[in-house]
């Protein structure tokens, strides 16, 4: 048995007014995939991830998650976002945050597996404490907390280690390899060449058009980023 | 995995009540009674203030005839514009103000969304159904004071029509966001609307349906079945809307959500500039990538005049249809006031202010960026001087064009001269109403002023506010002069000279064009000025006297000192020169200054029982009292 791929667009596009942001795309991720999104500034990845994530509408094209047509309640539920900017509410402690946002997604709420990785990021000394009064790298862990501990078949990432020190990136790295060995696809946009090297597929993206699909090395990372 | 619609309402609910239990928590009660009682105290004036300019004579049997005849069609119209409104504003995927995590975390979960968006739905529909009964119910009160009938028949249904207003306009939105109703539809639709009632009222179109909305808060005068019509219509579109938010567009949703919270925060703030900026934002208004007329390349010799003129020449469609709806306004208020309705000069001169502050949207951009201008190596108001010019080119064109709406033939038509004088006098006026808007920007959150009495600041409050638009009214002077040489010379008395229109119109312009210089003046100086008045504030405060009199010791003494170190070091290296032994010089100290504002707390020899220290920094200074010295 086959499984539907993780997302499959089809000339997908987005404008703005008198500006592509996107053009026609056409790109497959299979289920269970790991793939790097890479491309310098303005390239279109976040625009490419918003509208996977549901954050942003086509202009034009068919996108499908997990064989789900995008506007599918079933889409939103195999999907898992965590943007650049951690978006949290500023009256809910971390814990009531990954209390109600996993329940919202059908999981467990605060669990075992939350608790565990608050430890793994250093948050559990703080998981009563409001995120609105963190730190930049404090908030950005809670919101790796909050965007795995749900269920979901679909990782959407985006700039992950902007943000971050170097032991909470080391556990980022460790934990998106964990995602993808449990069997989930994973989708990172990142300028960072030590992701690139961890995944067996990175798609280049300059001016909203694919330039580059395939095993990229160090140096045609940089090339492509513009480092 | 997706949730059902009893376990969304589940987990949504519990999100919610945990929510309010944290916000109830923070609410500070004494606060919230005072802003309520200070929202009462405000409210009562107002009705009061607006009682004491209506009157309360009553009118005469024909007014009661026209406002029969006319009032349903006038308060149709009203209802008209709300359904426009909500129609744009849904469109744009408008009425709901979300919160950001609310779109991040709730709508993009697995769950039903209109079980999500209703809650917020409904808490807006409440809210604004409360301000359209209190708004309605204010106005049936001041409608009785002139008009026959009774006093709860006026109030009950004013808060009717007020509910039915604000319920047609939100059910309107919801719909429009829900369908996703493309923005030119709801422009073509509205506005068509709008157009239909401004005909029925001019009595040049069959009766609106609008009008018969508009029937219901006149009830009390002439029973108008049909005006049920107008209930049933909103419950209907409010139901609808219900029914259909779960369509609203994410992006739409996401786009508002800080846009929303920053507006209301500068409404608040009386920012008029950052209410602009973000409107537009909010309406998805950007200036075009290409202009209309491409500019010359090379090197312009008015550098900042170029500059203006190319984002000119960028406004969007939208823009330039909204600048020609306000001339439009503007040139038919003008006929008003030459026809007799003197109080259109307010509407005349709100509409080309408020096209005036498109014109200045230059300047605004230089305002926005103080690091920028700050960079520059001249004097920030010698750069918003030069934008002048465009602005004024600018509000010319816009006076020309409302001068020939004017003086085109028809009812209330204006002779040409007059027409052309009054349009650009008025529009350069706006003008500097506007570029006075702009360059005052923001209210300092604390400045000199903000200690002072509420009567003071109150007064400057409104002073800032009113007076750009004040400027703008001001500018159709010569309108009623014009006019009221032109009724001189219609009816001569003896002894009376009599003056042409026009040669009142142009004298009417003479002191205006002593206010635009004084605006010039103030736009190059506002800085030096601005530091003036500090300065001035600065030095009549007497806590700054007490200050400045402590420092102008404190340096005295230090002078002091210095000149005694001066004169033993002076006698040190003559004793040096000299060889001889040196006489130790007195010791002299300076006088003493006054004694320091607070004596020094004694130091506990030992931790007080029971303190073990901590991570504080106390008990760091406790410790180092106890080392041996």
């Amino acid at each position: 048995m086959t499984s539907a791929p993780a997302i499959e667009s089809r000339g997908l596009t987005k404008t703005y007014d008198d500006i592509v942001a996107l053009h026609p795309l056409d790109l497959t991720v299979a289920a269970g995939e790991a793939v790097a999104l890479i491309g310098h500034n303005g390239s279109g990845k976040s625009t490419f991830l918003r509208m996977v994530a549901g954050l942003l509408e086509p202009s034009g094209g068919d996108l499908e998650i997990a064989g789900f047509d995008l506007s599918d309640v079933e889409a939103r539920g195999t999907t898992s976002y965590l943007p650049d900017e951690p978006v949290l509410y500023d009256d809910l402690s971390l814990r009531e945050h990954v209390e109600y946002i996993s329940r919202l997604h059908g999981g467990d709420g605060f669990d075992d597996y939350a608790e565990g990785m608050c430890e793994r990021l250093g948050l559990a000394e703080r998981v009563d404490d409001l995120p609105a009064r963190f730190s930049r790298g404090l908030r950005q862990k809670t919101a790796i907390v909050l965007a795995l501990a749900r269920p979901f078949s679909l990782l959407l990432v985006d700039e992950p280690f902007v943000g971050l020190d170097q032991p909470g990136k080391l556990v980022l790295l460790d934990l998106l390899d964990e995602v993808h060995a449990d069997g989930a696809a994973t989708l990172v946009a990142t300028h960072d060449p030590s992701y690139v090297d961890r995944v067996d597929r990175s798609v280049a993206l300059r001016d909203g058009e694919v330039v580059f699909d395939g095993r990229a090395t160090l140096d045609q990372v940089l090339s492509l980023v513009g480092g | 995995m997706s949730l059902s619609r009893a376990e969304s309402i589940a987990v949504v609910g519990d999100l919610r009540r945990a929510r309010r239990r944290q916000r109830v928590a923070e609410i500070h009660w004494i606060d919230a009674m005072y802003q309520v009682y200070i929202t009462g105290i405000i409210a009562v004036v107002a009705l009061m203030f607006l009682s004491s300019l209506i009157g309360d004579g009553q009118v005469s049997a024909s007014v009661v005839a026209d406002v029969k005849l006319h009032g349903p069609a006038v308060c149709g119209l009203v209802a008209a514009l709300a359904l426009f409104v909500g129609l744009r504003s849904g469109s744009r995927g408008g009425p709901l103000a979300l919160e950001r995590p609310d779109v991040r975390h709730v709508l993009l979960a697995p769950v039903d969304r209109g079980v999500a968006l209703r809650g917020p739905a409904w808490r807006q529909l409440r809210f604004g159904c409360f301000v359209g009964a209190a708004v309605g119910a204010g106005a049936g009160q001041l409608a009785l004071r002139r008009l026959p009938g009774n006093q709860a028949e006026w109030m009950f249904f004013g808060a009717l029509f007020g509910v039915c207003v604000f319920c047609l306009s939100f059910g309107s939105a919801l719909v429009a966001s829900g369908v996703k109703l493309p923005s030119w539809v709801a422009t073509i639709g509205g506005g068509a609307l709008v157009a239909w009632s401004v005909a029925d009222i001019a009595g040049r179109a069959p009766t609106s349906p609008a009008t018969h909305v508009g029937s219901l808060p006149l009830w009390p005068l002439h029973t108008d079945a049909v005006a049920i019509v107008g209930v049933v219509a909103a419950l209907v579109l409010v139901g609808l809307g219900m029914a259909t938010v779960a369509g609203t567009s994410l992006e739409a949703a996401e786009r508002r959500t800080s846009l929303v919270g920053q507006l209301r925060f500068a409404v608040t703030l009386q920012d008029l500039r950052t209410v602009m900026v973000l409107r537009r934002q909010l309406a998805q208004e950007r200036p075009r990538s290409r202009p209309w007329i491409p500019a010359r390349s090379g090197h312009p010799r008015f550098p900042v005049f170029q500059r203006g003129l190319r984002s000119t020449l960028r406004w969007p469609i939208g823009r330039l249809g909204r600048f020609a709806v306000l001339i439009v306004v503007a040139g038919l208020a003008l006929r008003g006031v030459w026809a007799g309705t003197t109080p259109l000069v307010i509407v005349a001169g709100l509409a080309l202010w408020l096209a005036a502050l498109d014109a200045a949207e230059p300047l605004g951009q230089e305002v926005d960026h103080p690091g920028r201008t700050d960079t520059f190596p001249f004097e920030r108001g010698r750069l918003f001087v030069r934008h002048l010019p465009i602005i004024f080119v600018v509000a010319a064109i816009t006076g020309l064009l409302a001068g020939v709406v004017t003086l085109l033939p028809g009812t209330a038509s204006v002779p040409a001269g007059e027409a052309l004088i009054v349009g650009v006098m008025a529009s350069v006026l706006a003008a500097c109403g506007a570029v006075v808007s702009v360059v005052q920007g923001a209210p300092e959150a604390v400045d000199s002023m903000a200690m002072t009495t509420p009567e003071i600041a109150g007064m400057r409050t409104v002073y800032r506010a009113a007076w750009p638009p004040g400027m703008a009214v001001i500018g159709t002077l010569p309108l009623i002069a014009a006019r009221a040489a032109a009724e001189r010379a219609a009816r001569p008395t003896a002894g009376t000279e009599t003056m042409a229109p026009i040669a009142a119109a142009v004298l009417a312009s003479l002191p205006l064009l002593l206010l635009v210089a004084l605006v010039a003046g103030w736009t190059r100086f506002h800085d030096q000025i601005h530091a003036w008045i500090a300065e001035a504030m600065e030095q009549a405060s007497p806590t700054k006297a007490a200050e400045r009199a402590s420092a102008e010791r404190e340096e005295r003494e230090r002078a002091a000192l210095a000149r005694i170190e001066a004169e033993k070091a002076a006698k040190t290296e003559e004793a040096a020169k000299t060889g001889g032994a040196v006489k130790a010089a007195p010791k002299t100290r300076p006088k003493a200054g006054p004694p320091p504002a607070a004596k020094s707390k004694p130091k506990p020899s030992a931790p007080p029982k029971g303190v073990q220290g901590g991570k504080s920094a106390k008990p760091i200074g406790r410790r180092r009292d106890q080392e041996p010295s």
